[in-house]
């Protein structure tokens, strides 16, 4: 009888023990933000570089159209424009990301900035028509939101994905030859992506391709 | 311990709900169940009312529940859902990690999950993730930011929960934008939970601290709304505060000249979308959308204050 309480009495003893596992809670200062920002930024930086040739490039030269053609399909307005040559992810309210080429006049430069950026005169009216964003740091996600073969779906959260549009910016930024010197008033020739949100904004190109003429 | 009082709460939510699921599923399409944070915050009321209004609308029932950012809580509250037989779960969620299980859950009842605002960290348990484009309006924010210190100065960042990725990806935003001017130096960075009391508390102490501050970038609404109170009760209506959500409380504010801008997150519509979606997957078995969406953001000035309503933009006349 004893045993049988004794017994009885170790069960309940036991049985919490074995119902609950104990998890402890993870450390924070294992995961702190520097450190998992930088394997994203790592990671991001990688996929960029495995798919840029085979994937990215292609899509540019497939979207490509001339910076007159595409000017006037805006004048049928933005989404008439989108249909025809833009791209965006799916969703509602994603705006329109096209890639263009052109050869325009350097109105404006600020060439010593880590968002280094110029200014460029697409029709010779002498005011500026697009802005190229030459980075290092680069506005906006066009790069990434321009591909069809990246889905928001496939990334583990914003900040991963984020990290890629950086990783996306910074990759078509070290491929370009930087300009140097007064470069105002020469001609510049670029293929680059932008976003466009309205059809009287500025496009601020991200160029993957530039090249200096003489000055005219 | 807690599982068997989950247990225990939805056996009793079971016997005390059944006859009534049968009753509306008899009537209407079914019962939605919308699961949020606390409705102190604006912003969740927000979302609860957009997406109750819209499933009304469409002939769902409703059940609006509040998990206060527990994730026990919330975890209770999807098995009150599965248990009273919802045919959707529309979540602003309590965690990234936390959130998995219960999703899964409902998942395996056959009952699909809807989540708004705030990612999970798995896909292809939830049918839809439609959050705004937090790090596109994080940027935005802090263009404005920049623009309005005159690109120098000291600055306090203060810096939602972090465990909600919404913390981390607003602050890798403003830093995208604000870390290109060296002139600008970040004196504080704290966690004010996203909380209104604590953005006033943090902001009392930092200034005590750094009595030269020129600005304070916030990650959200409700911390703009405490860091400015304290600003004001120490006399330093001179410092300007950015905001991120478009609370009408931010609005007020931006109109009377106090708080200089904010990011409008398309809340009530987003909880609308959600619920649109859930009912066009129910109709048809599909939504017609990828799983993770993202919505852009609107930067909100004194310029467009003005036609900012409960989360939505009025469009300019």
């Amino acid at each position: 009888m004893r045993q049988a309480i004794l017994s009885g009495a170790l069960v309940c003893l036991l049985l919490p023990a074995a119902a609950c596992k104990i998890v402890p809670n993870p450390d924070p200062n294992d995961q702190s933000e520097a450190l998992a920002s930088r394997t994203d930024e790592a990671r991001m930086a990688a996929y960029v570089d495995a798919n840029w040739e085979s994937q990215v490039l292609p899509v540019i030269a497939e979207h490509e159209v001339a910076y007159d053609t595409w000017r006037q399909a805006l004048a049928q307005g933005l989404d008439a424009a989108g249909e025809a040559h833009g791209l965006r992810p799916d969703g509602e309210a994603n705006p329109w990301n096209f890639v263009v080429s052109g050869t325009g006049t350097v109105t404006e430069a600020k060439l010593d900035s880590r968002a280094a950026k110029m200014q460029v005169d697409m029709d010779s009216d002498g005011a500026a028509d697009v802005v190229l964003q030459l980075g290092p740091i680069i506005r906006g996600t066009a790069m990434r939101d321009a591909m069809p073969f990246v889905v928001f779906t496939d990334f583990r959260d914003q900040i991963e994905f984020a990290k890629l549009a950086r990783a996306m910016n910074e990759r078509a930024s070290a491929g370009l030859t930087r300009p140097e010197g007064d470069v105002i008033g020469q001609t510049v020739s670029f293929t680059g992506v932008f976003t466009l949100r309205a059809a009287g904004d500025t496009p601020e190109i991200v160029p993957v391709e530039i090249e200096m003429g003489a000055t005219p | 311990m807690s599982i068997t009082r989950r247990l225990f709460v939805s056996g009793l939510a079971i016997t005390a709900v059944l006859p009534t699921v049968r009753a509306a599923q008899a009537q209407g399409k079914g019962l939605i169940a919308i699961i949020t944070p606390s409705h102190d915050n604006p912003f969740f009321k927000a979302e609860a009312v957009g997406a109750e209004a819209r499933a009304l609308e469409l002939g769902y029932e409703t059940l609006v529940l509040v998990h206060d950012d527990d994730p026990n809580k919330q975890s209770e509250m999807f098995d009150t859902a599965i248990a009273r037989g919802a045919v959707a779960i529309i979540c602003d969620n309590a965690g990234a990690d936390a959130s998995v299980a219960p999703v899964q859950r409902a998942k395996d009842a056959g009952i699909p999950s809807f989540l708004i605002d705030r990612e999970i960290k798995t896909s292809g348990i939830a049918i839809s993730q439609i959050v705004s484009n937090n790090y596109q309006g994080a940027q935005l924010g802090a263009e404005e930011f920049v623009a309005l210190m005159g690109e120098k100065g000291p600055y306090v960042e203060l810096l939602g929960r972090e465990a909600d990725t919404n913390a981390g990806i607003r602050s890798a935003g403003y830093h995208d934008i604000i870390d290109q001017y060296p002139d600008l130096q970040m004196v504080a960075q704290q966690s004010a939970n996203w909380s209104q009391t604590e953005g006033y508390e943090k902001m009392e102490t930092i200034l005590q601290a750094n009595p030269g501050i020129k600005g304070v970038i916030c990650g959200n609404d409700t911390m703009a709304m405490g860091a400015w109170a304290a600003l004001e009760a120490a006399g330093r209506t001179d410092v300007i505060v950015v905001g991120f959500d478009g609370s009408n409380d931010v609005r007020d504010s931006i109109l009377a000249g106090g708080i200089k801008a904010t990011v409008l997150q398309p809340a009530y519509r987003q909880a609308q979308l959600a619920v649109e979606q859930a009912d066009e997957y129910l109709r048809t078995g599909s939504t017609g959308q990828p799983e993770k969406q993202l919505m852009d953001c609107v930067l909100i000035t004194p310029d467009n204050a003005g036609r900012l309503e409960t989360f939505a933009l009025a469009d300019a006349s």
